[in-house]
């Protein structure tokens, strides 16, 4: 028998009770989900991107599903930094929720991120700053994570302007080489790199002649994204010593053990909890056995079993 | 953008069990669940998402407006009944359901309509093609036929009167159950076929001049009847359907452009599935054209 104690995971200096957490932009501020998921239970919560002024988002439609995935352009739509640590923070932060919560942090241009990073410097309630360095569907905007050095030099700069906060670096999977990216995060001293963000994407309506999508071009999920994730975990984990938070189409028991094995520490699940709103507690009760099954007693014992020991036949 | 509204309202995630699916007319399909604990928390103007389970493709819920609560010979729940187009993967599945397959469901979501005022005495229900489906169980509720949500029947207006309009007569559904639940229900079909040959504002042209509308279905049409409305003055609710991927708040997918006073552009995005599905016309900027 797995004691729940052995769930536990570490992203550098970010201790979680387990490795399954809510991703960013599909759990709203969670709030909408009370009653339905049962918070306590869940390894952390990643709300809604905040940037640091309100954005109104994307010009509907901003969702098209396509086969078994979903591609979406909602424009981290939000009410800004000041909103949310008004109205959001503390309830996120209450007895009512109860798990780390994971502030995931966007910005329109480098200096941002410090400014916002020293903003929430200190503040009870944030386990940890995740720093969405790739959302694909904001014009105009810079992507942080397509250039290493420039990615390890915004990394570093929100490390700067608040020290004591475990860092998390979102990263884009819309890159030529994706350890590159990792291995400049790694350097500019992030905790643990979340891997990956949404894949660039488009679907169009031949018979009306435009995309679907109000922006055109949107970032794809669900579980047809998931081997390419898996990948981007695969190949960093085998060439960057930085944890890894594994994101993209996982939606059961399986794809978190797959992730787990080929490298992540935690996982977080997206698309699912739109279709499956409780699929993220269900699995966190699976993970024992699954474990089990494994032939591990502890989560950490299952982190890149494959990865570390596989090699390709001669 | 308005995150503020999302409220905790009593909602449920199920599986439940198809008691019966039967063709109501051309192309729409009635589908019965069993979910008597769903069932006992909805009210008319709110809606649930449902998906069949282990498949991905598709992927998503579908959202699908209460039509009818469903009562045993006791007058007991036993669950609720939604009614839909086939238009797609996901409402080709649905018409193929059998008894005693599964759905999940979650729900209800979303808002109930507005109270009417006291003042009014005859609402004006405006359905287009599968937009009347929220108006059954609102006749119901309105005429006191039935009571939702652990409230007793109780009658709120002394009449309801349905404008429902469709291409053809082969695609209305459900007139029995209207004229059933006490509605005055005039069909407009566009080829004449059934009732007024014309458009719902051509049935609206007929009737005594409303006191209350509340309209639902395709953007022309709300569009064309939040035009007349707003033309005679009158007050006119609409029940909007937007690309949803979960019903919950979660997604920001389906908003739509609501006037504000607290924005500098004048409006800000909501959310269909928690600022809606109902709102005033008069606070719709695209309605406003």
């Amino acid at each position: 028998m797995i004691p729940p104690t052995a769930l536990s995971t570490k992203l550098g200096r970010l201790h979680l009770p387990n490795p399954v957490l809510v991703a960013s932009g599909t759990f709203g501020y969670a709030r909408e989900m009370a009653g339905l998921v049962d918070f306590k239970k869940l390894g952390g919560i990643v709300p809604k991107t905040v940037t640091l002024n309100p954005r109104p988002g994307n010009p509907p439609p901003r969702t098209a599903e396509t086969t078994s995935g979903l591609l979406n352009a909602i424009g981290l739509d939000n009410d800004g930094l000041e909103y949310f640590l008004q109205n959001h923070l503390p309830w996120l932060a209450s007895t009512e929720v109860a798990c780390p919560i994971v502030l995931n942090i966007a910005a329109k241009s480098a200096d941002e991120f410090p400014r916002m990073a020293a903003r929430v410097k200190g503040l009870p309630g944030i386990a940890a700053l995740e720093l969405n360095l790739s959302c694909p569907n904001v014009a105009g905007g810079i992507d942080f994570a397509t250039k290493p050095d420039l990615c390890r030099a915004v990394v570093a700069s929100a490390r700067d302007a608040c020290p004591d906060l475990p860092l998390l670096a979102k990263l884009t999977p819309n890159v030529t080489n994706i350890v590159e990216i990792a291995q400049g995060a790694a350097d500019g001293g992030c905790d643990a790199v979340s891997l990956v963000n949404t894949f660039l994407g488009i679907a169009i309506d031949w018979r009306r002649k435009k995309p679907i999508l109000g922006n055109g071009m949107g970032g794809l999920s669900g579980p047809a994204i998931k081997p390419l994730a898996l990948r981007c975990v695969w190949q960093v984990a085998r060439a960057v010593n930085i944890p890894i938070v594994g994101i993209g189409g996982i939606a059961t028991i399986d794809d978190v053990m797959e992730f787990m094995v080929a490298g992540a520490s935690a996982v977080q699940m997206g698309t699912v909890s739109f279709y499956d709103p409780t699929a993220a507690t269900r699995v966190i009760d699976q993970l024992p056995e699954a474990l089990a099954t494994l032939g591990v007693s502890s989560v950490a014992q299952a982190i890149g079993l494959v990865s570390k020991t596989w090699h390709p036949a001669i | 953008m308005d995150s503020s509204c999302a409220q905790q309202r009593p909602c449920a995630h199920k599986s439940a069990s198809v008691l019966a699916n039967d063709q109501l007319a051309e192309r729409t399909w009635r589908l019965r669940l069993h979910g008597p604990e769903v069932a006992a928390l909805a009210q008319p103007g709110q809606f649930f998402m449902v998906r069949i389970a282990g498949r991905t493709d598709p992927l998503l819920g579908r959202p699908f407006a209460l039509y009818d609560t469903v009562l045993d010979g006791q007058g007991g729940l036993v669950g609720l009944e939604i009614v839909h187009l086939v238009v797609g993967k996901m409402t080709t599945l649905l018409s193929g359901l059998k008894p005693g397959d599964s759905v999940e469901i979650w729900g209800p979501l979303g808002m109930r309509f507005p109270a009417v005022p006291d003042h009014v005495a005859r609402v004006t229900l405006v359905a287009g093609g599968i937009g009347q489906t929220p108006f059954l169980a609102y006749s119901r509720e309105l005429l006191g036929g039935r009571g939702f949500a652990g409230k007793s029947a109780q009658k709120v207006v002394d009449k309801v009167e349905l404008v429902y309009g469709a291409r053809r007569e082969s695609l209305l559904a459900g007139l029995d159950a209207f004229v059933q639940a006490g509605a005055c229900v005039l069909p407009c079909t566009e080829d004449g076929s059934l009732g007024l040959k014309g458009r719902v504002t051509d049935g609206l042209d007929t009737l005594e001049k409303p006191e209350w509308i509340v309209a639902c279905g395709p953007e022309p049409m709300l569009y064309a009847v939040a035009r007349w409305a707003r033309e005679r003055g009158v007050p006119c609710q609409v029940s909007l359907e937007t690309p949803m991927a979960c019903g919950l708040g979660i997604c920001f997918s389906c908003v739509v452009k609501v006037a504000s006073s607290e924005q500098a552009s004048g409006w800000d995005y909501q959310r269909v599935c928690i600022d809606g599905p109902t709102f005033d016309a008069a606070n719709l900027i695209d309605l406003q054209k």
